[in-house]
């Protein structure tokens, strides 16, 4: 699985359900703290539509945390302070990494339910769309009216 | 002007630090963290972003520790901020991908991907629901849960910019990326003229009230006249990093919730044949900020007489911190200078 999406599931779960496959890993391997998570910043940067230039909007606050299974590395930085969940994080990264993560399926059980979750939120959104009726028979009704051929 | 060193009334001050915590007392009741960043959001927002820093629950904590007060929120903010390191930089964050949760043209009624109206005051009556005062936050709050897992799951698709369609047409300008490394205004001094990077970064940071005001001098006179909102987007947007240098991946480090404006405006070219942009994006939900500041952008381009074309001005005394900084030193003793002025009086009074 790709790291985007692979983290993207793992930063939005729950954080006990993270410390639980976590927990599992950790019954069979020792991981050595490489990084202690720590809090620090993320700049983001932003491409504006204009110019598409770049320009930097703000910072947040992230947690990071880097370990060692076996000489193979694992790290994480999520939003937040949640420095527990950091380290869990990083850990399971590391066992994915060494190839002996089996918490998979469950991941991609996560996903669907957090994607589902997403959607039903963009139903509720979707329920706002509007189609304004013009009470002016001049006003353009989008992009292409009154566009010369 | 000059200052001069005073000493004394340490006991004093330290009782007046004591006594912030008397204007908090009045109640038994405690106003949890968690309730300020969820039922004071936009208020969270406002100060996540003259601050600069995206963290709601320390904007709720610091509005917890100062009664209130943005602007000592925001000194809160960065004071923290200024303990930390930065470690990292995002990928560059593009707003097409939005996962919208409003969207609305002033330009045309029909944009592809539809108007999404969202959560907004705008159509609400401006009249207190007196029912709040004994609202049962638990009960809302499972109320909007199970509406929430009773919809059926709609696919999420971007939105392309009410724009782009104009750029196709030649009726805006498209330009080419420009991947020049940003200004950092957090790092490096502003300099004028200043880099467009800096501008932004310089409004996207100011305080809401000052870009408002601003703004609201250019609709009545002072400035163009009325530029047309052709798009606000209202959503989350994705955070990614690098992940370890050697692999070339990126992780997913969550998401933001921001605005984002493109204002149509009249042209500068003499025959008139375009229309010109101006852009505004602030974390969170800060419509009257983004619009604004789209507003206050394309005036900067623009150039001209007025105080919002003049970027000195403008990208100077909007920064909620050196502004309130600034205007609360005038209640530090100025005995020395005002006696000199006094002096001065009484000397021409004879």
């Amino acid at each position: 699985m790709e790291k985007k999406r692979l983290t993207k599931i793992l930063a939005q779960a729950d954080k006990d359900i993270v410390a639980k496959l976590s927990a599992a890993i950790q019954r069979t391997y020792s991981p050595v703290i490489v990084k202690e998570p720590g809090k620090t910043l993320t700049m983001i940067k932003m491409r504006e539509p204009v110019k598409q230039s770049l320009f930097y909007i703000g910072e947040v606050i992230v947690c990071e945390a880097m370990v060692e299974i076996n000489d193979v590395k694992g790290v994480s930085v999520i939003m937040g302070d949640d420095i527990e969940k950091a380290l869990d994080i990083a850990i399971i990264d590391a066992a994915i990494n060494l190839g002996v993560f089996t918490g998979m399926d469950q991941l991609l059980e996560l996903e669907q339910e957090q994607s589902h979750l997403r959607m039903q939120e963009n139903a509720l959104h979707l329920k706002t769309m509007v189609n304004f009726n013009s009470m002016d028979q001049e006003a353009p009704d989008d992009l292409n009216a009154n566009k010369k051929e | 002007m000059a200052y001069v060193a005073v000493s004394g009334g340490k006991e004093a001050i330290e009782e007046s630090i004591r006594l912030l915590d008397y204007y908090r007392s009045g109640t038994n009741k405690d106003i949890e963290i968690e309730a300020i960043e969820n039922k004071l959001s936009l208020l969270v927002d406002r100060v996540m972003s003259e601050a600069g820093l995206y963290a709601k629950t320390y904007a709720a904590l610091a509005l917890k520790q100062c009664e209130g007060s943005p602007e000592e929120a925001v000194f809160l903010l960065r004071a923290f901020r200024s303990t930390l390191t930065r470690n990292y930089y995002t990928e560059v964050v593009n707003t097409e991908d939005m996962r919208i949760v409003r969207r609305i043209s002033a330009a045309f009624k029909d944009i592809t991907g539809g108007q999404i109206l969202g959560a907004t005051y705008d159509y609400t009556h401006r009249l207190i629901n007196f029912d709040l005062d004994q609202e049962n936050a638990a009960e809302l709050k499972e109320h909007m849960h199970n509406m929430l897992t009773s919809q059926t799951a709609e696919e999420i698709h971007p939105c392309p910019r009410v724009s782009d369609a104009l750029k196709k047409e030649g009726i805006i300008d498209s330009c080419e990326e420009n991947n020049q490394p940003p200004h950092d205004v957090t790092m490096n001094m502003l300099e004028f003229p200043s880099d467009r990077s800096a501008r932004l970064q310089t409004l996207t940071r100011a305080d809401t009230g000052f870009i408002s005001g601003l703004a609201y001098s250019v609709l009545r006179g002072f400035g163009q006249v009325h530029p047309t909102v052709g798009e606000l987007r209202c959503g989350y947007v994705e955070l990614y990093v690098p992940y370890l240098s050697e692999i070339g991946e990126s992780i997913y480090i969550g998401e933001i919730m921001m605005t984002e404006v493109e204002c149509f405006n009249s042209a500068d070219d003499k025959d008139q044949l375009k229309l010109a942009v101006g852009y505004g994006a602030v974390f969170g939900r800060n419509e009257n900020k983004a619009i604004s500041m789209s507003v206050i952008d394309r005036e900067l381009d623009a150039g001209g007489p007025h105080p919002t074309q003049n970027e000195e001005f403008v990208l100077m005394h909007g920064d909620s911190l050196e502004m309130n900084g600034f205007i609360s030193h005038l209640k530090l003793p100025h005995y020395v200078t005002f006696q000199s002025k006094l002096d001065a009086v009484r000397k021409t009074r004879g």
